[in-house]
């Protein structure tokens, strides 16, 4: 049944102009992978019948037994547009002269809050994204989540109703009630594009228009779609009116005369919305007549619409029938491809403005000008997004995307790490590209070569990278950005072999689920202990799973699910703290204090970052938060790992030879502010302050030795002065349910320390929204403990949002925070009991 | 005066730590084996001997060299504040005084040296009753599993008594006896023996419960962690009660600290032992192994190391210590890097071992060839890795050092580089003039008094 060919679609590829790279975004459960199927029915390689049943892009067992989309899946599909519909397409840069194929390369992505990281990767290597919401829900958390991250990185969007069967069959909605819902998730989308990008930015209108066709509507599971477009065309003949005029009257407040035969932008009684009447009011009628089984009034809706049955489906009548009908008559590959092809962006428009956002490099750079012509002849530029495990043990493709130039299977690259920095050494192979191959659900073909504006995978460069990477033939080209992901791994659980022997074969495995997953973290902590931290506790359970199963392939005990805390302080430093050094010689004076709200957060965002201009992050700090502008410019460095968010800030005046000793008390704050006092956890939030620094006048006993230890020291007599606190990590949580399950939801939240910061009902449903911040300590079980107290009703989504303090004081016996700091210690093997602040602090 | 110190009073206030050790012994001639020293000083007709004291022994040193010189007339030294530690038996400075052999007094690590020693072990009282009731309570003979005991050297004066109880009661164990001279099973200075007072080999312990009459410390501690024996147990006499010991936890860490040199690039070689065939042999064997893997490695000697002294060294990323295996620096966290044993080392990067181990080798030499230890080098291929540490890529890079000395100039230029690449990252390098960049500024009263206290330092 395959209509395509692999030469076809190489020949395909150099026609840039006609692809489209597009990734499938949605809330959990709104059906992107069952819609996804109507495509890849259409292009042919599953049969039709089984189109809307066979979640093609699950192809994982685990995917198919839950019915949840794990990992994201590429597809390459080939689609010919028609004459009459090509002249949608206006721009010269969306379409090759005299071609009427498209080749499109297709993400389907998961859903589910946790495995966020797999969407992210999605996005970096395609230009639109083809929204996806279920008209009875609405738009959810996640729609927004993911919606939002798709304009941050240039992304179009389109956007498709989905589960419209389910708004017929069973809420039995009005028509004019559907618009209503219709018009309300168009604008809900709308709101949320508009805030986080405008008309006049480099991308153009990126806003949704039904009116225009970038609005699709239909049920996935049915297999039926449509656009306006596809009712304009039914309706312009018969109307005389031009296509696109008559769009814009099927949508909005537009208004048709059965007997008078007169438009009005008013309702009145005569009067009938022009979308119910011409769009909705005819698959009512279809609906009402297969459900209840009026034989007479379908024959002649059939011969209307122009639907014939086959022989097959003669004898089949309810549920099945209507199927049928609506998959002839409204064919979903038809119009999403359609959408698809006339609304998104080819390579070619969207490298343009996509450049500056890609590219850390000088924009006028040879790679940088590659990208922005999206130029096969230019020097290679591919960003590998995530590795997807192949069937040898151990062995990964590397996926990705080609922004410029041509990979070519046996081509001697540079493969870049998320480390390497131009003109060094760290982090650079120079390799060969064994194998390019293309990737398509669960078949892959090999190809000899592949031109920028491509998503294909690589062979042979998994071993260089752990999970992303640039791969360019360009000796100085820079890195392309990394990706930013929406969610952190903050949930973390221990694992060892049951037996103790096959403790190598555990760390084997666990390598490669580091590399297998964009999110997953597997950590050797200094304790020993292998830690494995995902974004939550169903990401976690997927991880351990793969890993016990697939990687290391050995049972594996695991410890209760535990988050990693951070060290923080609450208040300035009750003294001036002084360490001396080793030799007594050298005196470093310095007071800790917490940094304002906010500026963490800037730093993690890299709103505030190490590689700033100093005096333009000295004016940003001045302004925001009120820091002294001196002061501000002379922020040695951050720290943990140079960028986490504690600063060390010198305020000292005239001191001689500081600048000689710089080095060595970076490299002391960057020790302190990866081990605290505490449990040595990492520090967040503190701002150090270098007050004073008497140093010994001979360079030789101001060294290394007498600095580095005696900084350390400093820095934890100012932690431990400034009332330390623990920090915990909280998640964003949203819950949906009907109202009388609010009630169980209250109950369960106050019992885990939650509080709820917004309900509000979802307009034109009876269910209500429920959202709240919950400590992620306190979430483990949490979806199971609600669902039995509001009667399976409820359903939670959690993102991690922010860090909080943890309430009480870590240095009182029997506070919550002083039996973590205990529990941390004796884990780690420190001594426990409480740091002793004389143990650090010295006198004159 | 006033130029060395501002205030003279601190000096005279300044309270000092001094342990304790006045020692009354009574019977000195017996507690310190003075006639077998005696007589084995004659026997070996020897003429210059040092006696090597640890600090709480230098009160009685005195009294035993004047018990020897009345017995013997040869020319002797006593030795006090040994380089390193005073398990070890000090044979530079034994040479210094061009001694022929050394008398070793107080507690003994057992480790090999190259000058004739005799060992004079300390003696504590061991009440027998206490050690039988406790094994009788907590180990039956007709369990299936063997036994093994060890003691501790303060009780190798009562070794025949313990051994003969123990055999009656336990007839099918062993008895890890203290064995001074080197010999073919000897291990930490002990072997095994079974009750026909064969030798029998370590591996027998595999299966054994070991069960330990002594106190805590590190001789126990790297029993039980070089000794895979099924379980470890500390009966001790004074406090009256039996202890399981486990050192899991320690494991887990030294497993990290493992995999932390595989992502060393720099590796220092500390070297805390004084000279001697072995040390020799594992510095020159940590060197080749640092070489096969395209780690550079320095040697580093500093005395006793301290957390100051190493920190100086910022662009060493580990330490592997070649020391005595009672050295507790080995467990010490304050330091800005860690410190490995040589055991570990040759785990990262000797691919030839087992990646799986269950037990440790605290003792170098044992490492060295024709050592119980011992593994062929093999020569690492190029290849990558994660590291679960840092989560980046570490590649092994073999440098071709070994094919002779037409890649000199490459050498060199890959020598400058990496200084170079260390260097560049260090914001203050000392030389650059910074013309124009520096402010004139005024003429300013500069620092005054001595550093301990300048006299216009805030408060």
């Amino acid at each position: 049944m395959v209509n395509f060919t692999v030469d076809e679609i190489r020949g395909m590829m150099d026609k840039k102009r006609n692809i489209r790279n597009m990734s499938v975004i949605a809330h959990v459960d709104h059906g992107k992978s069952t819609l996804t199927d109507s495509l890849v029915s259409k292009a042919g390689i599953i049969a039709n019948a089984r189109a809307g049943e066979t979640r093609f892009t699950d192809t994982r067992k685990d995917e198919q037994d839950r019915c949840i989309t794990i990992k994201s899946t590429a597809i390459s599909m080939y689609f010919e547009l028609e004459e009459k519909d090509l002249v949608f397409i206006t721009n010269p840069d969306q379409r090759e002269k005299s071609e009427k194929g498209f080749l499109i390369n297709l993400i389907d992505s998961p859903g589910h809050v946790d495995f966020s990281s797999e969407v992210t990767a999605a996005l970096r290597v395609t230009d639109g994204a083809l929204v996806v919401v279920d008209c009875v829900s609405g738009v959810c958390v996640q729609t927004e989540t993911v919606l939002r991250q798709a304009i941050a990185e240039r992304i179009k969007p389109i956007l498709f109703m989905n589960k419209m069967d389910r708004a017929l069959l069973e809420l039995q909605l009005e028509s004019e009630e559907l618009y209503q819902t219709f018009q309300r998730i168009v604008e809900n989308v709308n709101v949320i594009i508009a805030t986080y990008s405008d008309d006049s930015g480099p991308m153009g209108e990126v806003r949704v228009d039904p009116s225009k066709g970038s609005v699709g509507f239909g049920s996935g599971l049915h297999g039926w779609a449509f656009t306006l477009k596809q009712f304009a065309e039914m309706y312009a003949d018969k109307f005389k009116i031009d296509l696109v005029k008559l769009m814009n009257r099927l949508w909005g407040e537009n208004f048709f005369n059965a007997t008078t035969k007169k438009w009005s932008k008013q309702k009145d009684n005569d009067n009938k919305r022009s979308f119910c009447m011409y769009v909705l009011d005819p698959i009512y009628k279809v609906f009402k007549a297969i459900m209840n089984f009026q034989k007479e009034e379908i024959d002649s809706l059939l011969k209307k619409i122009g639907v014939t049955i086959k022989h097959e489906d003669a004898d089949k009548d309810g549920k099945a029938l209507l199927k049928v009908v609506m998959r002839t008559w409204l064919p979903a590959g038809e119009a999403l491809l359609q959408m698809i092809a006339i609304h998104l962006p080819s390579p070619v428009v969207a490298q343009k403005y996509r450049m500056e956002m890609l590219y850390e490099g000088p924009h006028d750079d040879e790679a940088a000008i590659g990208i922005k012509n999206c130029d096969p002849e230019a020097p290679l530029m591919m960003y590998v997004s995530k590795m997807v495990p192949t069937s040898d043990k151990g062995r990964f493709y590397a996926f990705g995307r080609v922004f410029s130039g041509k990979v070519i299977t046996g081509q001697k690259a540079r493969i870049m790490g998320p480390n390497f920095q131009p003109g060094k050494k760290e982090d650079l192979y120079e390799k060969t590209i064994q194998r390019t191959i293309l990737m398509m659900g669960r078949y892959v073909e090999a190809i000899e070569d592949v031109p920028s504006g491509n998503i294909c995978g690589l062979v042979g460069v998994d071993q260089f990278l752990v999970k992303t990477g640039t791969i360019t033939t360009y000796k100085n080209a820079h890195n392309m950005k990394v990706m930013k992901f929406s969610v952190s791994p903050v949930v973390r659980v221990a694992v060892e072999p049951k037996n103790p022997a096959d403790l190598p074969k555990l760390v084997e495995g666990l390598k490669r689920l580091a590399k297998s997953d964009p999110m997953v973290q597997c950590i050797n902590e200094e304790s020993g202990e292998h830690i494995v931290a995902g974004a939550g506790e169903l990401h976690l359970e997927i991880c351990l799973k793969d890993l016990e199963e697939d990687h290391a392939c050995i049972p594996i005990k695991k410890s209760d699910p535990v988050v990693s805390y951070r060290e923080t302080v609450s208040e300035e430093s009750n003294q001036m703290c002084l360490s001396k050094s080793p030799n007594k010689h050298n005196r470093l004076f310095m007071k800790a204090t917490p940094m304002p709200d906010g500026l963490p957060e800037d730093i993690d965002e890299g709103k505030v970052n190490p590689r700033d201009d100093f005096k333009t992050r000295a004016r940003y700090l001045g302004e925001k938060y009120e820091y002294d502008v001196t002061e501000a410019r002379k922020i040695w460095c951050f720290g943990p790992e140079g960028t986490g968010p504690n600063i060390l800030v010198d305020c000292s005046k005239g001191v001689q030879y500081l600048n000689e000793i710089k080095d060595s008390v970076v490299a002391g704050f960057q020790w302190a502010a990866k081990e605290g006092v505490m449990a040595e956890e990492n520090l967040r939030g503190v701002r150090f302050n270098i007050y004073d620094v008497t140093l010994h006048t001979d360079a030789i006993h101001r060294g290394g030795g007498q600095i580095i230890p005696t900084t350390r020291r400093c820095l934890y007599a100012c932690l431990l002065t400034a009332a330390p606190r623990l920090m915990e990590p909280v998640y964003l949580c949203e819950i949906q349910c009907p109202e009388v399950a609010v009630g169980g939801i209250y109950g369960v939240l106050n019992r885990r320390r939650g509080h709820v910061f917004e309900e509000s009902q979802v307009a034109g449903t009876p269910m209500f929204v429920v959202k709240a911040y919950l400590p992620v300590n306190e979430s483990f079980g949490f979806t199971a403990d609600l669902r039995s107290n509001t009667g399976g009703q409820a359903f939670p989504q959690c993102v991690f949002d922010h860090w909080q303090i943890l309430p009480g004081d870590p240095c009182e016996p029997g506070s919550k925070p002083y039996v973590v700091v205990q529990e941390t210690r004796k884990r780690k093997g420190l001594k426990e009991g409480l740091p002793d602040l004389a143990q650090y602090l010295d006198k004159l | 005066m006033a130029n060395f110190t501002t205030d003279g009073k601190l000096c005279i206030e300044r309270e000092l730590d001094i342990a304790n050790a006045d020692h009354q012994y009574e019977d000195i001639i017996t507690r310190f084996n003075i006639l077998e020293t005696c007589e084995w000083i004659t026997d070996n007709k020897y003429v210059k001997v040092c006696l090597q004291f640890p600090d709480d022994l230098l009160s009685v040193s005195a009294a035993i060299y004047h018990e020897i010189k009345k017995r013997v007339n040869v020319d002797l030294y006593i030795l006090g504040d040994t380089s390193y530690a005073s398990c070890c038996v000090d044979s530079v400075a034994a040479m210094h005084v061009q001694g022929e052999a050394v008398i070793h007094y107080g507690h003994s690590c057992f480790t090999k040296s190259n000058i004739p020693v005799f060992i004079i072990l300390p003696k504590s009282d061991l009440n027998l009753d206490i050690v039988k009731k406790l094994l009788l309570e907590n180990f039956k003979s007709n369990d299936n599993t063997e036994l093994c005991l060890f003691y501790d050297a303060e009780y190798e004066h009562c070794k025949d008594e313990i051994a003969s109880f123990w055999f009656q009661n336990y007839p099918q164990s062993y008895v890890a006896f203290i064995q001074i001279e080197e010999t073919n099973h000897r291990f930490l200075g002990r072997i095994i023996r079974n009750e026909k007072n064969e030798i029998v080999s370590v591996d027998i312990l595999k299966q054994c419960t070991c069960i330990h009459i002594g106190s805590r410390g590190q001789t126990l501690f790297n029993f039980t962690v070089s000794v895979p024996a099924s379980k470890w147990y500390l009966l001790d006499p004074k406090e009256n009660k039996v202890d399981i010991l486990e050192e899991t936890i320690w494991f887990k860490r030294r497993r990290f600290l493992v995999e932390k040199c595989k992502d060393a690039n720099i590796i220092g070689i500390l070297v805390c032992k004084l000279a001697g065939d072995q040390t020799k042999d594992i510095i020159s064997r940590m060197k080749q192994l640092c070489r096969v893997n395209g780690k550079k490695s320095y040697i580093v000697s500093v005395g006793k190391p301290n957390v100051a002294k190493l920190a100086n060294f910022p662009e060493i990323d580990i330490y592997v210590m070649i020391a005595c295996p009672e050295n507790d620096l080995y467990n010490n966290r304050d330091f800005y890097k860690p410190i490995v044993y040589p055991f570990e080392l040759e785990l990262a990067f000797n691919s030839n071992r087992e990646s799986y181990y269950n037990y440790h080798v605290t003792d170098y030499d044992e490492l060295l060839r024709g050592k119980r230890h011992y593994c062929d080098i093999s020569h690492m291929k190029e290849a990558t890795d994660v590291s679960l540490i840092t989560g980046n890529i570490r590649e092994t890079k073999i440098q071709s050092s070994e094919e002779g000395s037409k890649d000199l100039m490459e050498k060199q230029n890959w020598a400058l580089e990496n200084i170079g690449q260390n260097l560049q990252e260090r914001s203050w390098k000392g030389l650059e003039q910074k013309l124009g960049e520096t402010e004139v500024k005024r003429v300013e009263e500069g620092r005054k008094g001595i550093p301990l206290q300048y006299s216009n330092e805030p408060e």
